[in-house]
């Protein structure tokens, strides 16, 4: 592939919002400021020079930065589709009808629980409501493509169903993330993490629902109904990467560790990173070998790497949330 | 021949094996082996009409199979020739 099929951008480290899970507090903690809106537009020439399909924009909060619009107008403008994942709580009348007014645009609002006390707990108290009431604008409205996505975890996962519900509610799609150990996840591990059971539960759930939108993130569970919704494979450096706030390049959103900083968007060609980066390189040759001789083999290809390193402290081992893999695991530990 | 552009929701890009799909409206791709018979229409402007080269009848006839299967997936969208 010559370029990624899509970048996520977390585009500013500058969030409202404290939520416990947050993916980009590590980034937020290192404080290396972000890119000014010059070298914004730089980085979008070069994605669409790239080709690049879309562009996943998040943060922090990227309806903080004043110039978001325009950038989002830019990257539209160079044939880019874009999606932008937000918390909700910024969300005014105004601010959805310049929305409206875009072509290519994808929204996905974030909500951790079908019920107040549960988001709250995770995002942070009374944000359950102000989240509701960006999302009733948008329904109100009818803005046309967005879905509503909840972070899978202990806490909410009884009600994976009443939210459910709730998109459908508001006529929206579902979509579930999948709980990493990255970022602020780190911490939350052992809070948040799902249990076998959970897991087992959760397979059968999405395979029961196959229009719910997972990311292609859960495919060491995915069941065989799923199996042509998406690759089910880890894309990280082959079909996406990741850009930080900084500008630092990584190979996914969950990768964005110190350890797998590939080059910096601002002093390097973003094509020759993704091209030539040792650290691009290193995860498209990874293979779990392990897995080689599992039946799923061609399901899920090992799982997701991230989720491996953070818990594991290496590439090569199973996704440690596969249910077949886990015991596998323990003899390594 | 009739002529094809891609539809607004879809993104095409040219790739060594031929054209790499992208629909938007539920992130699937599409890898297409076209080696050159098909060229992807430019990425940023206006111009959304599928490039066809082929040589040779039977060529033509397989392309044409080609374009009826992306048009019935919703890839593509057949249009009056220029």
């Amino acid at each position: 592939m010559k370029a990624p099929v899509n970048v996520t951008w977390e585009i500013t480290e500058r969030c409202n919002l404290q939520c416990r899970h947050c993916l980009s507090a590590d980034l937020r903690a290192r404080g290396s400021g972000e890119l000014d809106y010059r070298q914004c537009l730089a980085v979008i020439d070069e994605l669409a020079a790239m080709e690049v399909f879309q562009v996943n924009f998040g943060g922090g909060e990227p309806f903080l930065r004043h110039d978001f619009l325009n950038i989002l107008r830019y990257a539209q403008g160079k044939g880019i589709t874009t999606c932008v994942s937000t918390n909700g709580t910024l969300v005014t009348d105004s601010l959805v009808e310049e929305l409206l007014a875009m072509e290519g645009l994808y929204l996905q609002v974030s909500l951790d629980g079908a019920h107040p006390e549960t988001n709250d707990a995770i995002r942070g108290l009374g944000t359950f409501a102000r989240i509701v009431a960006g999302i009733e604008k948008l329904s109100d409205h009818r803005f046309p493509d967005f879905s509503l996505n909840m972070v899978v975890t202990r806490v909410n996962f009884d009600e994976i169903a009443a939210f459910r519900q709730l998109a459908l509610r508001y006529g929206v799609k579902t979509r579930l993330s999948r709980f990493r150990p990255s970022g602020g996840g780190c911490s939350m591990w052992e809070d948040y993490r799902l249990t076998k059971a959970q897991l087992t539960e959760l397979s059968h759930f999405l395979g029961d629902h196959t229009e719910i939108l997972t990311g292609d993130s859960f495919f060491a569970l995915a069941p065989e109904s799923r199996r042509a919704l998406g690759l089910q494979m880890c894309g990280a450096a082959k079909m996406t990467m990741a850009i930080a706030p900084d500008g630092g390049v990584y190979p996914c959103a969950f990768l964005c560790d110190p350890a797998f900083l590939a080059g910096d968007a601002t002093r390097e060609s973003i094509a020759s990173i993704f091209r030539d980066s040792p650290v691009f390189e290193r995860l498209r040759e990874l293979e779990v070998e392990s897995c080689h001789a599992c039946d799923r083999f061609s399901v899920c290809h090992g799982g997701c790497p991230a989720v491996a390193y953070f818990l594991t402290d290496s590439l090569g081992l199973p996704d440690p949330e596969c249910l077949r893999a886990a015991a596998a695991l323990e003899e390594v530990r | 021949m009739k002529d094809y552009v891609a539809p607004p929701w879809v993104r095409v890009r040219q790739e060594e094996f031929g054209l790499l799909f992208y629909d938007t409206r539920d992130t699937k791709l599409t890898f297409v082996r076209s080696g050159f018979s098909l060229a992807a229409p430019s990425f940023s402007g206006q111009e959304r009409r599928l490039g066809v080269r082929c040589e040779g009848e039977g060529r033509e006839r397989a392309v044409g199979r080609l374009l009826e299967k992306l048009e019935a997936k919703g890839l593509v969208v057949a249009v009056e020739p220029e």
